[in-house]
C-alpha cells in the first residue's frame, strides 16, 4: 500500500471518505495527483456487514456526542456514519436529479419571508453533463441503458394506489443499486437491509468502489480512524497542513491543498473550531455564514394496514417513487414539492417510531398486522433559513475533547404546509386500495440529508464557497459535501453531491496542473 | 395529580430515600419484594405492549432482563420502584392482578414519567428484537444467508387490482 510522509507537502488531503470525499479522492488520484484521505471511522470488511439493524447501527453510526435545539431530537439530531464509506453505507441509493426549477429557487418561488432563497450559481445546463458522468459512475438504474430494478410488493402497493389517485410518474426509481452484475459487483438480491450496509455490495458505497480503485492507482493513502481537528495556514493565508487525532495522538500532515467533506456537521465543526488571528470566527468564515442556512428534508411516513399481505421488508428500502407532487404548484399552498417513496421498517423500529404517538393496543394492533403493512416515506424541499444553524457548544466537549456541535433547526411555515398536504396525499394512496387503517408518522427520523452550511455563490459576503466549492477566503481550501447547496431541492442529495464533486475534481486538476494550487 | 396522589408519591419518595418504613397498606411490597417488582413490571410491559399471543412467562422474562439492566443504575431503579408503587397503590389489588382496562387507566397516569419512557423504549427493543416475536408478527429477519428475498417472495403480492398493477422494470 502507498503511504506518504507527514512532511510531504505535495499531497492533496481529503477529509472524509463518503460520497463526496471518497469520490473526490479517487478522481484526483485517477488524474495523477497524490492524495491522503482522512476518515474518522474504521474500515470494515464485507464480512462485517450483517443483516441486523441494531448491530449495524452500532458499527456504522456517528455516535459521538451531538446536541440540538428546536425541532430535532436534542441528543441525536443527525443520522450519519462514521466509517470508511461514510454515509454511503447507510444511504438508500436513490439518485434523483435536482429539477431545473429547483436550481432557480428564488426565480421560481419568488421572495419567501424568513428565508435566504437564491438561485444556484451553477446552472442546470452546466451541471447536466456532470449528472451524466455521476450516473454512469454509480451505475444508476434506468439510465445509460441499465435496467430498472424489478418491482416488489411494497412498490406494487404504492404504484397501484397512486394510479388510482391519478398519479402517473411512477417507477422503481433511479437507484445506485446494481440491476445487473457490473463493476465487479453483483446485481441486487433484494436482501431488504439497504440502510444497514449492503452485505453483497450491490449498492454503491465508496467503501468497495471509489476507495479500492483509488488504492489501485498507487497515488492514494487512506488513513482510517483519523479524526481531523484543525487546519493550519501559512503567513500567506494558504493552508499548509492538517492536524488529526489517531489513537489519541495528535498528528500533522503537510498538504498542498485540502478538501473538507464531513457531511455538513463535521465540516462545519472543523471550520468553526479552526480559529486564528486571520479568521477569529472560524476558518473561511469571513462571511459569517459557515454553519448557517442548515437544511434537511422533512421525512414523514404513512403506513397502511392493507387488505392482503405485503411483507414490505422483503425488498430494497427505497423500492420505487411517485414524482407527480415534485413540481412547483403554488395552488397547493406551498412552494416547491416532494417525492413519495416506499419505506419498510423492522418491527423494532416501527414500534419505536409509533411509541411517540402512543402505547397499548393503538401500537400493538398495528404491529400484529406487520405483514399486512405497506409503507411510504415522503420527503420535500426545505427552504434555507439563516437562523437554522450549526454552532459549537461553549463548554461541552466530546470524547476527542472537541466542542460538541449544536444543531438548531425549526420548520419553515412552507415546510409545515407541505407536510400537511403530503400526509393527506399519502393517506389517499392507501385508502384508494381499501386500507383497513392508516398511520401517519411524524418527522422523527434524525436528518440524513444535510445541506447548506457553506453555500456556494459568487459574492464572498453572501456565500462561503465559489461555484466550484473553493472557499472565497482561502484559495487552496475546498468544501466538497452537501454544505455547498445554496438550496435543498426536493430530492435526495447524493447524486448532486457526486456530480458537483466530479466537476470540482476537474477544476482542481486543472488548477494543480497549471501550478495555481 | 390529586392531592392524595401527591401525598402518596411523597411518601414513597421518603421511603425510598430514607428507608424508614411508615407504611401505607398498598405500598409495602412494591419497593422491596423482588417478586412483586418482577410481577408488576411484567404486567406493565403487557399493558404497554399487549399481544394476546404472547404468554405471561414471556413478559415475565422480558421484565426480569429489564430489571437486571436497571439494577446497574440505582437512581433509575429508585425511579422505577416509585413508578411501580404508584401503579400498585390503587388499594384495590396489586397492579398485576387488576383487569386490563383498569391497568390501562393507571398507566395513563404515569405514561409521561421518565421511568415509563425508559421502560417503553428498552421494552420495545427487547420485545421486537426477539425472533419469537418476529415469527408472531410475520417478519423474517436476516436474508443474506438465503440469497435475499429475490427468489423468496419479494414480489409475490397477489391481491392487488389487476388493472392497476403495471410496474416498471
Amino acid at each position: 500500500m502507498t503511504s506518504f510522509a507527514l512532511n510531504d507537502s505535495s499531497v492533496f488531503v481529503v477529509i472524509g471518505s463518503g460520497a463526496a470525499g471518497g469520490t473526490l479522492a479517487n478522481e484526483l488520484a485517477q488524474r495523477g495527483h497524490k492524495v491522503v484521505c482522512l476518515e474518522a471511522g474504521p474500515r470494515l470488511q464485507m464480512a462485517d456487514i450483517v443483516n441486523d439493524e441494531a448491530e449495524m447501527f452500532g458499527k456504522l453510526t456517528w455516535l459521538d456526542r451531538r446536541m440540538a435545539t428546536g425541532k430535532p431530537d436534542p441528543n441525536f439530531p443527525v443520522w450519519n456514519c462514521k466509517t470508511v464509506g461514510g454515509t454511503t453505507m447507510h444511504w438508500t441509493a436513490a439518485c434523483p436529479r435536482l429539477e431545473p426549477h429547483e436550481m432557480r429557487a428564488l426565480t421560481t418561488y419568488g421572495v419567501m419571508p424568513d428565508t435566504t432563497l437564491v438561485d444556484w450559481p451553477v446552472t442546470p445546463e452546466e451541471l447536466e453533463p456532470w449528472y451524466q458522468k455521476a450516473e454512469l459512475r454509480l451505475g444508476v438504474t434506468g439510465k445509460n441503458g441499465l435496467p430498472f430494478l424489478p418491482p416488489g410488493n411494497n412498490f406494487k402497493v404504492l404504484e397501484a394506489g397512486a394510479r388510482k389517485c391519478g398519479y402517473t410518474d411512477i417507477d422503481t426509481h433511479h437507484m445506485a443499486i446494481n440491476s445487473i452484475d457490473r463493476d465487479n459487483r453483483p446485481a441486487c438480491h433484494q436482501l431488504g437491509f439497504c440502510t444497514s450496509g449492503c452485505a453483497i455490495g450491490a449498492k454503491w458505497s465508496t467503501l468497495y468502489t471509489e476507495i479500492p480503485k483509488a488504492e489501485e492507482t498507487g497515488r492514494f493513502e487512506l488513513r482510517p480512524e483519523c479524526m481531523a481537528t484543525g487546519i493550519a495556514l501559512n503567513d500567506a493565508g494558504r493552508v499548509e497542513s492538517v492536524t488529526y487525532l489517531h489513537n489519541g495522538k495528535s498528528v500533522t500532515q503537510k498538504a498542498r491543498a485540502v478538501a473538507v467533506a464531513g457531511n455538513v456537521v463535521e465540516t462545519t465543526r472543523l471550520l468553526l473550531n479552526t480559529k486564528s488571528a486571520r479568521f477569529p470566527n472560524g476558518l473561511a468564515n469571513s462571511s459569517g455564514l459557515v454553519g448557517r442556512n442548515y437544511m434537511r428534508h422533512f421525512t414523514i411516513q404513512v403506513m397502511g394496514v392493507m387488505p392482503g399481505k405485503v411483507h414490505f421488508y422483503r425488498q430494497t428500502h427505497l423500492a420505487g417513487v411517485v414524482r407527480d407532487e415534485r413540481g412547483h404548484r403554488p395552488e397547493r399552498g406551498f412552494a416547491g414539492g416532494f417525492l413519495i417513496n416506499t419505506v419498510p421498517f423492522t418491527p423494532e423500529i416501527l414500534a419505536k417510531n409509533m411509541l411517540i404517538g402512543g402505547w397499548g393496543h393503538e401500537l400493538t394492533d398495528i404491529l400484529a398486522k406487520y405483514d399486512y403493512l405497506a409503507g411510504m416515506l415522503l420527503t420535500g424541499e426545505d427552504p434555507p433559513q439563516l437562523s437554522n444553524a450549526i454552532t459549537l457548544h461553549a463548554t461541552e466537549r466530546d470524547g476527542y475533547g472537541l466542542p460538541v456541535p449544536v444543531v438548531h433547526y425549526e420548520d419553515h411555515p412552507n415546510t409545515i404546509a407541505m407536510k400537511n398536504y403530503a400526509w393527506k396525499a399519502g393517506r389517499r394512496i392507501y385508502e384508494a386500495l381499501g386500507a383497513e387503517q392508516i398511520v401517519e408518522m411524524g418527522d422523527y427520523i434524525p436528518a440524513t440529508h444535510n445541506m447548506g452550511t457553506a453555500r456556494m455563490g459568487t459574492d464572498p459576503k453572501a456565500s462561503v464557497c465559489t461555484p466550484y466549492g473553493q472557499t472565497h477566503d482561502v484559495p487552496n481550501l475546498f468544501v466538497s459535501d452537501g454544505s455547498l447547496f445554496p438550496t435543498s431541492g426536493g430530492c435526495n442529495p447524493t447524486l448532486t453531491i457526486v456530480a458537483l464533486v466530479l466537476r470540482q475534481a476537474e477544476h482542481i486538476d486543472q488548477a494543480l496542473k497549471a501550478g495555481r494550487l | 395529580m390529586t392531592e392524595l396522589g401527591m401525598t402518596r408519591r411523597a411518601t414513597m419518595r421518603g421511603l425510598a430515600l430514607g428507608g424508614a418504613l411508615i407504611l401505607a397498606p398498598g405500598a409495602l411490597a412494591a419497593v422491596a419484594a423482588p417478586d412483586r417488582r418482577s410481577a408488576t413490571t411484567a404486567a406493565l410491559l403487557r399493558t404497554t405492549f399487549p399481544h394476546r399471543a404472547l404468554t405471561d412467562d414471556f413478559y415475565r422474562s422480558v421484565a426480569d432482563r429489564y430489571l437486571k439492566e436497571v439494577a446497574a443504575d440505582p437512581a433509575a431503579m429508585k425511579a422505577h420502584d416509585l413508578g411501580l408503587a404508584e401503579l400498585d397503590g390503587s388499594h384495590i389489588a396489586p397492579f398485576a392482578e387488576l383487569p386490563a382496562v383498569i391497568r390501562r387507566s393507571l398507566v395513563e397516569k404515569v405514561d409521561q414519567l421518565p421511568f415509563f419512557k425508559a421502560l417503553q423504549w428498552r421494552g420495545a427493543e427487547m420485545i421486537y428484537r426477539d425472533p419469537a416475536v418476529w415469527k408472531l408478527v410475520g417478519y423474517e429477519g436476516s436474508s443474506v444467508e438465503y440469497g435475499g428475498y429475490l427468489e423468496r417472495g419479494f414480489n409475490d403480492i397477489d391481491w392487488l387490482p389487476k388493472a392497476a398493477a403495471g410496474g416498471q422494470g
